[in-house]
């Protein structure tokens, strides 16, 4: 039987989450309306009391009300109260199919881990944690997922994670701080492609903030001669002298540069900003002030 | 196998952090290249580049005379060995070899030969049905390696593929690579910020600094003849010794003044001082630790080389000793044989080996004398 493109639409997306095959008899466009509206209907009243990947999604957007959660976790046997972490992922480009088989392979069905994709670009990795694993373990599973998309799917992703939580009630705000930790790093970090979501430091603060707040502090700290930008060389420099905690000696061992021609960079910041980058406050104010300006840089780019 | 070529590449972040600045370079076929360098300074970014993992924001990069710059990563006919790479763990050997090349629909067949052969060029052969887990550090290692092998690629790409290896593997799995080198004929672009890694893998070396390409030259060229201050410094362990030293013409007569200590610059290399008109100026002598000499013949034969001090630190290691002292508030390290009578504390005498000094220029940081 000839049906509209939509009704075979429903037919086969109904035969595919259930194995059901339907016929419908419809003498009327009226008719084959309606047969189409329960169809989906059915698709999705199935979805949410079967699909697992479903019932994540809308538990990862906060579509759930938690009395839902505690109902449907147990009938699709994900447990409700286990220490978990949440990943994001994101790719360059639309989501090449190698990369969630890769990730399927990387973390089996045995270990507990769902994989939930969620737009053509990201996708979720919700793990359970270890009681013995620590953060660093996390930031380096990471990190081996990054290399792994890298190496075995040549594609260029970036991923952030949420803190440890423990319920699955926590997956939607554990998503919001994978979420925030990726448009954060991508913000101050951008070099980077791990993002977790503890170590976003000032940069979380600074994003928070509203922009009129931010020219406001560069003007307290510079004036009214606000320096675009530090030539690269001077940047470079100062960047690892703020690494190193103000030490020189390390910083010059490190940058394979003499003491005296550290000392003589600091000054010129010091000229050039009136800040005297030896001295902590100062440092903390520069540092701050660097990473406001690469914000309002970013946000005027875009 | 494949050349490349990389012309004015750059790399801007949209937060404005200029990571890669101007990087030429030409790469042979079947050549070994190493990109090296403190971290931050660009080598791995450059690297995803190539690979296609990073936008390239200027210039232009080619593989076999095509421009690749706008190439999909998988397009470029690469493959990758990355730091933390990761087993699939209920998977054989075998598997996961093949698994790169399952996920590309490549035939049965094919992938068996592939594997196959990749196996006996990694010695995995034995080892094929055993899963991750039943394997040691250097096997995983060399796993990962064949899944690179398989896809039997233009160029394959090395990022600080041993950094998670201890050290002794690491030494192991160096060799093992270098043997893959020969083996294959492949193209490898290596990064690492190991210097010792890079000297003994690379057939040429590109050191690199904040992004900018220092000097590109064979291993020794780099160690015996360093274009700069970073380079010499950056190459060589322990690192060479560097003082700030006065130029003094006179007449066909140069010498350089350390404090109380006057050198005398050999003829091969006072040509360069008198013609850049370094005369009363300061300048960075370096001198590499082998260079300083203690032993009696060497001091008698060297009377105007020869530079006093008391030794802080005695080293044993082994096949040789390492002395540390400070020349004129800067600390030196000499590295010397273990019969030396020398010990912590001792008023020492050394004498530089002057044809292996180098001179730098003190605003420029760029050699004078090389």
């Amino acid at each position: 039987m000839d049906y509209s493109p939509e009704l075979d639409h429903a037919l086969k997306t109904l035969r595919q989450i259930t194995g059901l095959t339907m016929d419908v008899k419809a003498d009327t466009l009226e008719e084959e309306e309606q047969a189409l509206r329960q169809i989906q209907c059915l698709c999705s009243a199935y979805q949410e009391k079967y699909n697992k990947t479903h019932f994540l999604q809308g538990l990862i957007t906060g579509t759930i009300a938690s009395y839902d959660i505690l109902e449907r976790a147990p009938r699709l046997h994900i447990t409700k109260d286990e220490k978990r972490v949440l990943f994001l992922l994101k790719t360059r480009g639309t989501l090449d199919e190698a990369v969630p088989e890769i990730l399927k392979n990387l973390f089996p069905a045995r270990t507990k881990s769902y994989l939930v994709p969620l737009t053509e670009c990201s996708i979720v990795i919700l793990r359970p944690m270890k009681s013995c694993e620590t953060e660093e373990d996390i930031v380096k599973i990471a990190h081996t997922i990054v290399d792994t998309l890298n190496m075995e799917a040549l594609a260029s992703v970036q991923v952030a994670f949420s803190s440890g939580f423990d319920t699955l009630a926590e997956c939607s705000a554990a998503y919001k701080s994978a979420y925030l930790a990726l448009k954060v790093g991508n913000l101050f970090y951008s070099e980077q492609t791990v993002f977790p979501y503890n170590r976003l430091g000032v940069g979380r603060l600074i994003y928070q903030l509203p922009v009129s707040l931010c020219e406001g502090f560069l003007h307290e700290v510079f004036g009214d001669e606000i320096p675009d930008a530090l030539d690269e060389e001077t940047n470079s420099t100062v960047t690892r002298f703020l690494q190193n905690n103000l030490n020189i000696a390390e910083t010059s061992r490190q940058l394979h540069m003499h003491r005296n021609t550290l000392i003589y960079r600091l000054e010129q910041v010091e000229k050039q900003t009136g800040l005297d980058l030896r001295n902590f406050e100062d440092a903390m104010t520069f540092k701050i002030a660097s990473m406001v300006m690469n914000y309002l840089q970013t946000e005027r780019n875009s | 196998m494949a050349s490349l070529s990389l012309k004015g590449i750059e790399k801007v972040y949209p937060n404005g952090f200029h990571a890669v600045k101007d990087f030429n370079l030409d790469i042979d076929d079947k050549e070994f290249i190493i990109f090296v360098g403190p971290s931050g300074c660009g080598k791995s970014t450059t690297l995803r580049m190539i690979a296609g993992l990073e936008d390239i924001s200027g210039g232009v990069l080619e593989i076999d005379g095509k421009k690749m710059n706008d190439v999909e990563p998988k397009d470029r006919d690469i493959a990758m060995v990355f730091q933390n790479y990761a087993l699939y763990p209920h998977m054989t050997v075998y598997d996961n070899m093949a698994f790169g090349l399952k996920l590309r629909k490549v035939p049965k067949d094919e992938i068996d030969k592939k594997v196959r052969e990749a196996a006996r060029i990694l010695d995995l052969e034995k080892l094929l049905d055993r899963k991750p887990k039943a394997l040691s550090g250097g096997q995983r290692q060399r796993v990962a390696m064949g899944r690179a092998i398989v896809r039997n690629p233009k160029v394959f790409l090395m990022d600080e593929p041993l950094s998670n290896l201890d050290a002794k593997l690491r030494v192991q799995m160096r060799i093992e690579i270098s043997k893959l080198h020969e083996n294959l004929g492949a193209t490898i672009i290596y990064v690492t910020h190991d210097q010792t890694e890079a000297m003994t893998l690379g057939t040429r070396i590109v050191v690199m600094k904040d992004g900018v390409v220092q000097q590109v030259d064979t291993p020794q060229n780099l160690y015996n003849t360093p274009c700069n201050l970073f380079v010499a410094g950056f190459i060589g362990s322990p690192q060479m010794n560097f003082m700030d030293a006065v130029v003094k013409v006179s007449g066909t007569d140069v010498t350089l003044t350390v404090g109380q200590h006057v050198l005398k610059v050999p003829a091969s290399k006072k040509q360069a001082l008198i013609n850049g008109g370094y005369d009363g100026k300061t300048v960075v002598l370096g001198i590499r630790p082998e260079d300083v000499h203690d032993s009696q013949a060497f001091i008698s034969n060297s009377p105007d080389s020869v530079i006093k001090s008391k030794i802080k630190v005695y080293e044993l290691l082994g096949a040789e000793v390492f002395l540390y002292f400070d020349v004129e508030g800067t600390q030196m390290t000499a590295r010397v044989n273990p019969r030396t009578t020398l010990r912590t504390g001792d008023d020492a005498v050394f004498a530089l080996d002057m044809e292996k000094i180098h001179i730098f220029d003190k605003e420029t940081e760029l050699t004078i004398t090389n």
